[in-house]
């Protein structure tokens, strides 16, 4: 009997025993609608831990990732965020998929008291300050913030009294960043025209634009998936408009701006561009060499800050790793991203978001035949 | 003026796609829900061969044509063949684990990054000026033109070959024309080639004027209900119904709310089910409960 209850306590503790890792934990979209902005983030945030393993890992500990696929499905999302915090015993879990997953996933993580990065997906706002005690978000998007810096920059480049329309998509998310941006035009002496949603899958957008055209903006914001945001921008060029176009810079913006070669289309985003041709962006291209990796390295910087953040938390983490020590050092966290970004990652207590965000802009200048910076970093205070 | 061109633009796309659920549907009474799978597979065909042929667009555009017949022939012998015999529903369902095993393998083949074969192709999708005001993409003129000519040459293949009015025979009385000599399989095969080709040209085209992306299967089913309004065994309904929905749709953008966009196609084919539900110019007798 004496054996048989100290075989359970053993098999009981086993699994933590046996875990000379640090085991971390990922949902993300790898497939369904989504999958192409996502699953580079998490392609390219396991090569970077991979690099980081094979010069001896974390605190002379090895990194274990372990990627789950939800194909962008709430459902799907809860399930493995059960096996992830059951049966993995992970220290630390990220979301990497749509916005539908985030519920179930927050209920898992809040059950556990586990904390939950999201790595490449919209950053809720519970992140911003005063931030939820258990989420975390490292991606590039800033709801608000982004406004603000588009519509910063629309000002200081416009010469004449700005006219400006709204495209975005039918998703919740979008709807409301350009409902916001659409409210702070105002604000800011701007005249807003005209705002257009279309849905995610359009089959022709030239009816939409029709009408964007129509009212006769000299600017156009849109902040939503590449797709829309630049079928959008397509169909007004071919209706003859021939204002100035703005909009947020996903993670095949740099692609998209030598293919589109429009020197009135202007993308801002927080992450360098490899034209910037950063020190950084020679370890990427090597490390995305190493993986073998099967998407243009342009596609990887966000992935590969994702990595990074999660290096540096582990390495504040003291051995052995539990879900609250790990907590404690994201609590505390300041990363340093090599010049991807404006300035350093910071998160506090009160803030998981962080502290700065930083904006260029980018446009192609058909005279140069190349990419052109337009405004270099411009830093926003996140505040309360 | 840009109001009409962009209904054009629309309803062709539409009836490019539905004509495939008409011609399946008419000849076999399967109705194919693999048909957008279907059709974004003819768009990645086009990707394939126009960087397989690079610098040979014409030669890269006839590949992926044949590809595209090749791919709709292959479909019926490898699996609806099997079907004959079953009930509709079984087709039906058959069909709709053709579309997931479809849609899971492009993303395995093609990975999920946007592709843009005109590009690949090594042409610009020009804007074409149109009457006085309107404009339209050398892509959108291209669909209408070749819409229209898809269109008549079916009408003429159906009446006035051998093989057409075997089609049409075996739609009407399968049983009738098997007796009469006429090879079913035969029949049903060309009909599964020609319904995958004319949705992989919709393909080609929507993926030449905006990429690929995973969304396209979506645009797919979209054009179902202009198949099911203008009746699901004809192919005038087709263009017909292909026209109702897209008016709709653009009028409503315009001048209610873009987001309409989405429903009108169901809202319409919502009416049509509750007035005549077999559809302008459906036969009445076709219907089948399912």
């Amino acid at each position: 009997m004496k054996k048989t209850v100290l075989g359970i306590v053993l098999a009981a503790a086993l699994p933590a025993a046996a875990q000379d890792a640090y085991v971390v934990g990922v949902s993300a979209a790898m497939t369904g609608p989504g999958a192409g902005i996502y699953a580079p983030v998490v392609d390219a945030m396991k090569a970077y831990l991979d690099h980081v393993n094979a010069r001896g890992g974390v605190n002379g500990k090895q990194v274990r990732l372990i990627v789950q696929d939800d194909g962008a499905e709430p459902s799907r999302a809860a399930a493995n965020a059960k096996r992830l915090l059951a049966q993995d015993k992970v220290v630390l879990l990220i979301n990497t998929s749509l916005s539908s997953t985030y519920a179930p996933m927050v209920a898992e993580a809040r059950r556990a008291e586990v904390p939950l990065y999201f790595g490449g997906s919209v950053c809720p706002k519970d992140t911003y300050p005063p931030a939820d005690p258990l989420q975390f978000c490292s991606s590039a998007f800033g709801a608000n913030l982004d406004s603000q810096g588009a519509l910063a920059f629309v000002k200081a480049q416009a010469k004449e009294p700005v006219r400006i329309g709204f495209a975005a998509m039918a998703i919740p998310i979008a709807r409301a960043e350009i409902d916001y941006a659409e409210g702070l035009s105002k604000t800011m002496g701007m005249t807003p025209v005209a705002k257009q949603i279309s849905p995610p899958p359009a089959p022709d957008y030239t009816p939409f634009a029709t009408k964007l055209k129509d009212a006769n903006p000299n600017w156009v914001f849109s902040w939503s998936p590449w797709v829309s945001q630049v079928r959008t921008f397509e169909a007004l060029r071919r209706l003859g408009w021939s204002g100035r176009y703005l909009t947020w810079a996903h993670l095949n913006a740099e692609d998209e701006l030598a293919r589109i070669r429009d020197g009135e289309f202007y993308v801002i985003g927080t992450n360098a561009l490899f034209q910037d041709d950063l020190p950084v962006h020679a370890e990427i291209r090597a490390v995305t060499h190493r993986a073998n990796l099967k998407y243009p390295v342009t596609y990887l910087t966000e992935g590969f800050i994702a990595g990074l953040v999660i290096e540096s938390a582990l390495k504040a983490t003291p051995w052995p790793p539990t879900p609250k020590k790990v907590l404690a050092a994201m609590n505390n966290l300041k990363v340093d991203l090599k010049g991807l970004r404006g300035g350093p990652l910071e998160w506090t207590r009160e803030n998981h978001f962080r502290i700065r965000q930083h904006y260029r802009v980018w446009r192609w200048d058909p005279a140069k035949n190349a990419i052109v910076r337009v405004q270099d970093w411009q830093a926003i205070e996140v505040k309360r | 003026m840009q109001l009409a061109v962009n209904i054009a633009v629309l309803a062709a796309i539409y009836a490019l796609i539905s004509c495939g659920y008409v011609l399946i549907y008419r000849v076999s009474r399967v109705l194919s829900l693999a048909h957008g799978e279907l059709m974004m597979l003819g768009a990645y065909g086009l990707a394939a061969t126009a960087s397989l042929f690079s610098g040979h667009p014409l030669v890269a555009i006839a590949a992926s044509i044949a590809l595209a017949f090749l791919v709709g022939v292959a479909v019926y012998a490898a699996l609806m063949w099997r079907m004959t015999g079953e009930s509709v529903l079984a087709a039906v369902l058959a069909t709709i684990a053709l579309g997931i095993l479809l849609r899971g393998a492009m993303v395995l083949a093609f990975g999920n990054q946007t592709q843009y074969p005109l590009q690949s192709l090594g042409w610009t999708n020009a804007s074409i000026a149109f009457g006085g005001s309107a404009r339209v993409s050398a892509a959108g003129l291209t669909l209408i033109l070749l819409t229209a000519a898809v269109y008549a040459g079916l009408f003429a293949f159906l009446r006035m070959t051998r093989w057409g009015i075997r089609m049409r025979a075996a739609g009407q009385n399968p049983l009738l024309a098997a007796q009469r000599g006429i090879r079913l399989h035969g029949v049903y095969a060309l009909a599964w080639g020609l319904a995958t080709l004319t949705g992989g040209m919709a393909g080609m085209l929507i993926a030449c004027d905006a990429g690929i992306e995973s969304t396209l299967v979506t645009i797919g089913l979209k054009a179902f209900p202009a198949a099911l309004v203008g009746g699901l065994d004809s192919l005038a309904g087709a263009l017909v119904g292909s026209l109702v929905v897209a008016s709709a749709e653009v009028l409503l953008i315009h001048f209610v709310d873009p987001l309409l966009s989405d429903v009108v196609p169901f809202f319409v084919l919502l009416a049509m089910l509750a007035v005549r539900p077999w559809g302008l110019f459906g036969t009445r007798e076709e219907l089948d409960r399912v």
